[in-house]
């Protein structure tokens, strides 16, 4: 072959080297060209929420109680890290920041492939260290981000609630959540967390490979969250808070006293629950429970020690919304307003139907259901208290009446549709259902019947393995297990019977504003950083509760002969100035012979105009008088504008 | 050579004692090395404005080296080709020695290529391939009917040697130059097609035993499995070639337009003031500006055909058909590469990428065969019948 047709032969390989790259650059740039250029601008710009800081939370005279402020934040971004670089970056990080590499890594991995999330919030310090090897750390950031700051510690700690991180129940509910910010778990955080949570802002950025910004977009700046108002005044909540801790002291000091007289205990107190009710709307002006936590412990993620600890306390539950106790005696002043309306028939051994009075001498004997052997009810007290009236047996909480008025009721109004007539006073003023109040994990409550009784009945039949609510011999009755028995542990609050302190508040609330039961709430109102109101509550009523006014005056009469002359004289022998404006109610709730009595006291002022409704509960604190009614008459001498004096035991009655 | 076959030859002769050189080879050099500096000043002047450099610095540098670029066409275009079949020895001593020195001097990303000479790394594989060229030329310019495999031995042996240098280096984009250059030259000196396939078997075989010895580093198999499975992603390879890809044809048809280009500018792709600079140049100047310049490649190439068509000897036309191999070679893999049609090497864009060494030793190249042109045949092509 000659020279040149072998050249002609190159100069074709050459040719098609050349056509090649040619066609190669039409299919990319022609062809796919326009794809390219959308992934182009779509990976060039990335866009960068940013956060908006919670909103405010003050208490009813303005009072800061939580704020945000801005902290400086790791942020990594993994669009700009090579898989081989993650794992010295994580090492680095882990030396930067004192975190252990196995949690960065865990967030790595959480966040996913092309994630951009927040590491952790760090200290000034530790921001300029990370700030100053950011050319060693492929896709790291530094950013200032909101944090949320608790400005009063515990106080007020079960209303405000805490945040914690999104669960999955949480994001399927609200799937624009950012998993890497914290939003509200419990309380008022939660319950307004969507007001609370601000309108994130936007950053576009136009980053290179070594995410070092190249260009910006005018920022859209995020906007902070409303501010919510509570009607809880903090003043009133130190103090109240203050009281319980005092009450649960006194409470283990007369325990103590109490052992070495030869009288022994169960446990030691430890918990404690107050609410204080504005009983014209509802609002809450205190709402307390001990023992207490520090939101601020879940700002940046509580340690589990510590958390395992709280938990074991029961420091996270609000027991006066959450905390079912049987109500006791604080509850006769329900059958006391039902007897009065319904005009409820008496009926009982101790009965004098010539009188119409009662003989409280501590023992009532009955022949007891289905002519079996005789049942002894034995009062609270021993010794013989004389014939007395309903309002005299209110006063001294004379269990014995108020077995009467049950007895009458059940043997007059059994199997009729009156039959349950005191429970359905009981509902009507809140018992046995959530009130609704603006707080988390709130309880119901119970207010037993024959349809209930019926209904566990039924339930333990079908399910013989589980323990049941019931004693197996009622499942054999004739005329099914609700008896009248459980009717005469209704009337004093015994039995079956639950409630909250919130619902005790809500029910003397409407039994002392004339039957208004109000639907209790913790925020007023809600206002936008503009300063513009955004939401005023306006109270809601839940229903009105026919009573008649003389009912109401009676009761309030009744209500501070307790606290003169009653079960809580003792109780409120300091409190000064203004007793005649002060009434209440002790209770003693007993539940099983593991525990130590639950000490309760409800509370209300001024007489001429009520205006709050006060309800002490300790839990496992002993006798009602002795303990709660203190307390109770603590919070009450503050609200009357009197000086408090200290809490010292009362007398030791139901 | 027969006697004068035309009447009208005399006048071919006549303009051809005109003595000028090949315009449209330097012509397209130039154009080359414009796009080339703009388009170095646009890929580096954000990074350089970052460290609070003048944005121009890097271009600058370019500048300097073409200008010595087109100094080195002029010397090369100046000294009569010929005497260099009689410094052959001395030129692959030269470049022998140079690729040993690079062993002296500590790897930069891995690799020992350059001498650093202060202000200027050298790189004298660069050179290697052109002293190669002309020292196969020597060899090959007897013209032959067949080529005894005698001479096919003592052109292997001379490749080999600086083959051996560059692959420990590592350089394996410069050894294959050095494979393509030589099969091209041998077959143009008359390679047998039975020789050409003994040759290739060998190739294959010794291309397989390199990859069986494990004689090939992790990161040069990554860059041909990637190739074949962009979806891997082998240090961060992958990423760039697919970032390589979509930033030229982000450019579609006609480009950005000039230091517009978001990928490049941006740094999303790698090496793009050097290896990957066909990529802003995509990106920029979009498909016809990606065309021009591969056409101004291929003008190169057909010059330096037509330049071993008229040379007045075979040593020439070896020289220019080595060199032709050469940059088709180089374009074609360094533009290929950044399309995702051929494995990443350090292979730079003749003429366009930055860099001193490749700069100066292509525009010598050229310079050598434009002395071949200026002293070509006194009788055109056309009117030779063999």
């Amino acid at each position: 072959m000659k020279f040149s047709s072998r050249l002609v032969i190159v100069s074709g390989l050459f040719l098609l080297m050349f056509s090649a790259l040619g066609i190669r650059l039409w299919f990319i740039s022609i062809a796919q060209g326009a794809q390219s250029a959308q992934i182009v601008e779509d990976q060039t710009w990335i866009e960068i929420p940013t956060q908006a800081p919670r909103g405010e939370i003050v208490d009813r005279t303005g009072q800061l109680l939580v704020t945000s402020r801005f902290v400086p934040a790791v942020v990594v971004d993994r669009r700009f890290i090579n898989t081989d670089q993650a794992v010295d970056l994580q090492q680095r990080l882990s030396g930067l920041l004192g975190m252990p590499v196995g949690e960065i890594q865990a967030a790595y991995d959480k966040a996913g492939i092309n994630a951009r999330f927040r590491l952790a919030t760090v200290t000034t310090d530790t921001a300029y260290r990370v700030t100053e090897q950011l050319s060693d750390l492929p896709g790291v950031s530094i950013e200032k981000v909101p944090e949320r700051v608790y400005l009063v510690g515990p106080t007020m700690a079960h209303v405000i609630g805490h945040l914690g991180f999104p669960d999955e129940a949480d994001l399927e509910a609200r799937p624009d959540l950012d998993l890497n910010v914290r939003i509200g778990q419990t309380g008022v955080e939660k319950v307004y967390d969507e007001l609370l949570l601000g309108t994130n802002g936007d950053l576009a950025l136009r980053l290179n490979r070594r995410a070092e910004v190249v260009e910006e977009r005018p920022p859209v700046a995020s906007v902070q969250g409303d501010t919510i108002h509570l009607s809880l005044d903090l003043q009133l909540q130190e103090l109240v808070e203050s009281a319980l801790e005092q009450g649960v002291a006194l409470s283990n000091q007369v325990k103590q006293q109490e052992k070495s007289e030869g009288i022994d205990f169960k446990h030691e107190t430890e918990r404690a629950a107050a609410v204080v009710l504005d009983v014209k709307t509802g609002a809450v002006l205190s709402l307390a429970s001990y023992p207490d936590f520090d939101p601020s412990l879940f700002v940046t993620g509580v340690d589990p020690d510590t958390f395992a600890l709280l938990q074991q306390e029961q420091a996270f539950n609000n027991l006066a919304v959450s905390g079912l106790y049987p109500p006791a005696s604080t509850f006769k002043a329900i059958t006391y307003v039902a007897a009065e309306e319904e005009d409820l028939p008496l009926d009982s051994p101790n009965y004098d139907s010539e009188t119409g009075l009662v003989h409280c001498n501590g023992r009532m004997e009955l022949p007891g259901f289905e002519e079996g052997s005789p049942q002894v009810f034995n009062d609270w007290y021993t010794g013989d208290k004389g014939w007395l009236n309903l309002h005299q047996s209110f006063e001294e909480s004379c269990n014995i009446y108020f077995w009467t008025v049950a007895l009458g009721t059940w043997r007059n109004y059994k199997d009729t549709d009156q039959e349950d007539i005191i429970q359905d006073w009981a509902r009507s003023l809140g018992f046995g259902e959530a009130t609704g109040i603006d707080l988390t994990a709130e309880a119901s409550g119970i207010v037993p019947d024959r349809a209930l009784f019926d209904q566990w009945k039924e339930e333990q039949v079908e399910n013989p393995d589980e323990p049941g609510r019931l004693d197996p011999r009622r499942l054999e009755l004739e005329d099914g297990p609700w008896v009248g028995g459980d009717l005469m542990n209704l009337a004093i609050g015994q039995g079956e019977l639950i409630a909250t302190p919130l619902q005790m508040a809500v029910a003397y609330s409407a039994m002392v504003n004339g039957g208004d039961v109000w639907q209790p709430y913790v925020v007023s109102e809600i206002e936008r950083r503009d300063g513009e109101i955004v939401r005023l509550t306006e109270p809601t009523l839940l229903r009105h509760v026919d009573m008649s006014p003389t009912t109401t005056a009676s009761l309030l009469t009744d209500l501070n002969k307790v606290v003169t002359t009653g079960t809580a004289a003792r109780a409120f022998e300091s409190f000064g100035p203004g007793l005649d404006q002060v009434g209440g109610k002790t209770g003693t709730g007993q539940t099983n012979a593991n525990n130590d009595n639950h000490a309760w006291f409800a509370g209300v002022g001024p007489l001429d105009d009520p205006r709050w409704v006060v309800v002490v509960l300790i839990d496992e604190g002993g006798s009602g008088g002795r303990i709660a009614a203190p307390v109770g008459r603590y919070i009450m001498q503050y609200l009357m504008g009197v000086e408090p004096t200290p809490i010292t035991a009362g007398e030791k009655a139901n | 050579m027969t006697l004068l076959a035309r009447p009208d030859a005399p006048a071919a002769i006549a303009e051809r004692r005109r003595n000028r050189p090949d315009l449209i080879l330097l012509a397209a050099m130039i154009i080359l090395a414009s796009v080339g500096l703009l388009m170095i000043y646009s890929v580096t002047r954000v990074g350089l404005e970052r460290s609070d450099l003048p944005a121009s610095v890097s271009m600058e540098r370019q500048m300097i080296f073409v200008a010595a670029g087109l100094i080195a066409f002029l010397v090369a275009s100046l000294i009569d080709y010929r005497e260099y079949s009689h410094l052959v020895p001395y030129i692959y001593g030269v470049v022998l020695f140079l690729l040993g020195v690079v062993f002296l001097f500590p790897a930069v990303k891995g690799a020992q290529r350059w001498i650093d000479l202060g202000p200027f790394q050298l790189q004298p594989s660069e050179f290697a391939k052109i002293a190669c060229v002309i020292a196969l030329a020597g060899v090959l310019s007897r013209p032959r009917v067949k080529l005894p495999w005698l001479v096919i031995g003592r052109v292997l042996l001379l490749v080999a040697i600086p083959g051996v240098l560059i692959f420990l280096q590592p350089d394996l984009g410069t050894m294959l130059v050095f494979g393509f250059v030589t099969l091209v030259m041998l077959f143009m000196s008359g390679l047998s097609g039975r020789q050409m396939l003994v040759l290739s078997g060998a190739a294959a075989l010794g291309t397989f035993a390199i990859f069986r010895l494990g004689l090939v580093r992790d990161y040069q198999l990554d860059r041909l499995r990637v190739l074949l499975d962009p979806a891997l992603d082998p240090q961060g390879i992958g990423w760039n070639l697919r970032q390589s890809r979509i930033a030229i044809g982000s450019g579609q048809l006609l480009g950005k337009g000039l230091f517009q280009g978001q990928q490049t500018n941006f740094e999303f792709v790698p090496e793009q003031g050097s290896d990957f600079i066909f990529t802003a140049v995509g990106e920029q100047l979009g498909f016809v500006g990606g065309i021009l310049l591969v056409l101004a490649y291929a003008l190169i190439v057909w010059r330096l055909l037509v330049i071993a068509t008229n040379s007045r000897d075979r040593f020439g036309a070896m020289i220019s058909v080595g060199v032709a191999a050469i940059i088709a070679f180089h374009a074609f893999i360094n533009i290929g590469m950044t399309m995702g049609i051929m494995p990443v090497t350090g292979l730079p864009l003749p003429f366009v990428s930055s860099g001193g060494s490749s700069f100066l030793a292509f525009a010598f190249a050229l310079g050598i065969a434009n002395s071949v042109w200026l002293r070509r045949s006194p009788l055109p092509a056309e009117y030779r019948d063999s």
